[in-house]
């Protein structure tokens, strides 16, 4: 500490030990915040149809326009060090020969919740408003200022999500190409915790600690025969998120 | 010139005296210690990790302050020299060599 040199390493140094000490204090403090997360997921309508994987291929595959209704609560999951949740439903369903090889799982819907202290970004999930919630004002004030929409219902905080007849983002095959009148398919929800700091947490579905396992966020099904072109194009239509704008400024 | 050289080089240096070191090091330790707990501290109870951010970079800004500069509370007991020795007591107790002779 003889001369300024030797003190600005060690001040550095020693702040180096004191940050990594907050950071672990900061990431082991989650598991104190208790978790409740409940969900009900239910199945609202699958419909199969032939399609193609993108506009020039020749090859012919079925593919399954699953919609679903999704009531959470996932409040609990946001704790101080919470910067954002990923949510995501996939449809499971089993292979040819179950002993052998494993079930199949396919995305249909996800999410980006971030918390309310999370820098904005245009890719984070926008909540849709419900029909039946009443408008806000449009006062003289906020007119020159653009709505920006909340990734949670009106008067609700992040984690909650409530999704009436939701359209997927993704429209599912399988590596065969078949999926109609597939038996025994599950809807189940699955989230990413993502810290400030500390580890990445999957859903927990078994109670740990603090922590409760998620109560419900499955639903059972069965894709049904392959429909032709009495399906409206309207109906098979999929949600697009923020990410929409990859490429483009945002 | 020279006198203005050697001024730049001790603030440069900023040399402190020994029990200087040992204030310093201790203010080390002390500040970023506690500005590390309050930072938790303070996040915790507001739920607001933004907290924890600004008040530990806060406090480390605050050490480097008050630790790094040469400032005249680390100078307070400067180690005097020795008393200079004159005439033929000077070399008494040294002996010097050159080439294995004794010179005294």
């Amino acid at each position: 500490m003889h001369n300024t040199l030797t003190r600005v390493q060690n001040v550095f140094g020693f702040f180096t030990s004191v940050a990594f000490a907050v950071a672990a204090a900061i990431a082991m403090s989650v598991l104190l915040s208790p978790q409740t997360p409940s969900a009900s997921l239910e199945l609202r309508n699958v419909q199969v149809v032939k399609g193609r994987p993108h506009y020039y291929s020749t090859k012919r595959e079925e593919y399954a326009h699953v919609k679903f209704d999704l009531d959470a609560d996932l409040t609990s999951l946001f704790s101080w060090n919470t910067k954002q949740l990923f949510l995501y439903i996939t449809a499971s369903y089993p292979s040819s020969d179950p002993t052998i090889i494993p079930p199949s799982e396919a995305v249909i819907w996800d999410a980006i919740i971030p918390s309310d202290y999370a820098p904005l970004h245009p890719n984070t999930y926008i909540h849709p408003t419900s029909k039946t919630a009443p408008k806000p004002k449009k006062s003289a004030k906020g007119k020159g200022k653009k709505e920006v929409g909340k990734p949670y219902p009106a008067g609700a905080s992040p984690g909650i999500v409530r999704l009436d007849n939701q359209k997927p983002k993704y429209q599912i095959t399988d590596v065969s190409g078949k999926i109609a009148e597939r038996e025994n398919a599950t809807l189940t929800l699955h989230w990413n915790v993502q810290p400030w700091v500390g580890a990445l947490v999957w859903t927990n579905t078994k109670t740990v600690g603090r922590w409760q396992g998620l109560q419900g966020g499955e639903a059972k099904f069965a894709f049904p025969p392959l429909k032709g072109t009495e399906v409206k194009k309207d109906d098979l239509k999929t949600e697009t998120g923020g990410e929409r704008n990859r490429g483009s400024p945002a | 010139m020279d006198q203005i050289l050697e001024q730049a080089r001790t603030i440069y240096e900023g040399e402190i005296d020994f029990k200087g070191q040992q204030l310093a090091e201790l203010l080390t330790y002390a500040l970023l210690t506690i500005s590390g707990i309050i930072a938790f501290l303070a996040g915790f109870v507001t739920q607001n990790i933004y907290q924890t951010l600004y008040i530990g970079l806060g406090g480390t800004a605050l050490t480097f302050l008050v630790v790094v500069p040469p400032w005249p509370y680390y100078n307070q007991n400067p180690q005097p020299w020795l008393p200079a020795k004159t005439g033929k007591s000077a070399l008494d107790g040294v002996s010097i060599e050159v080439d294995g002779k004794k010179i005294s």
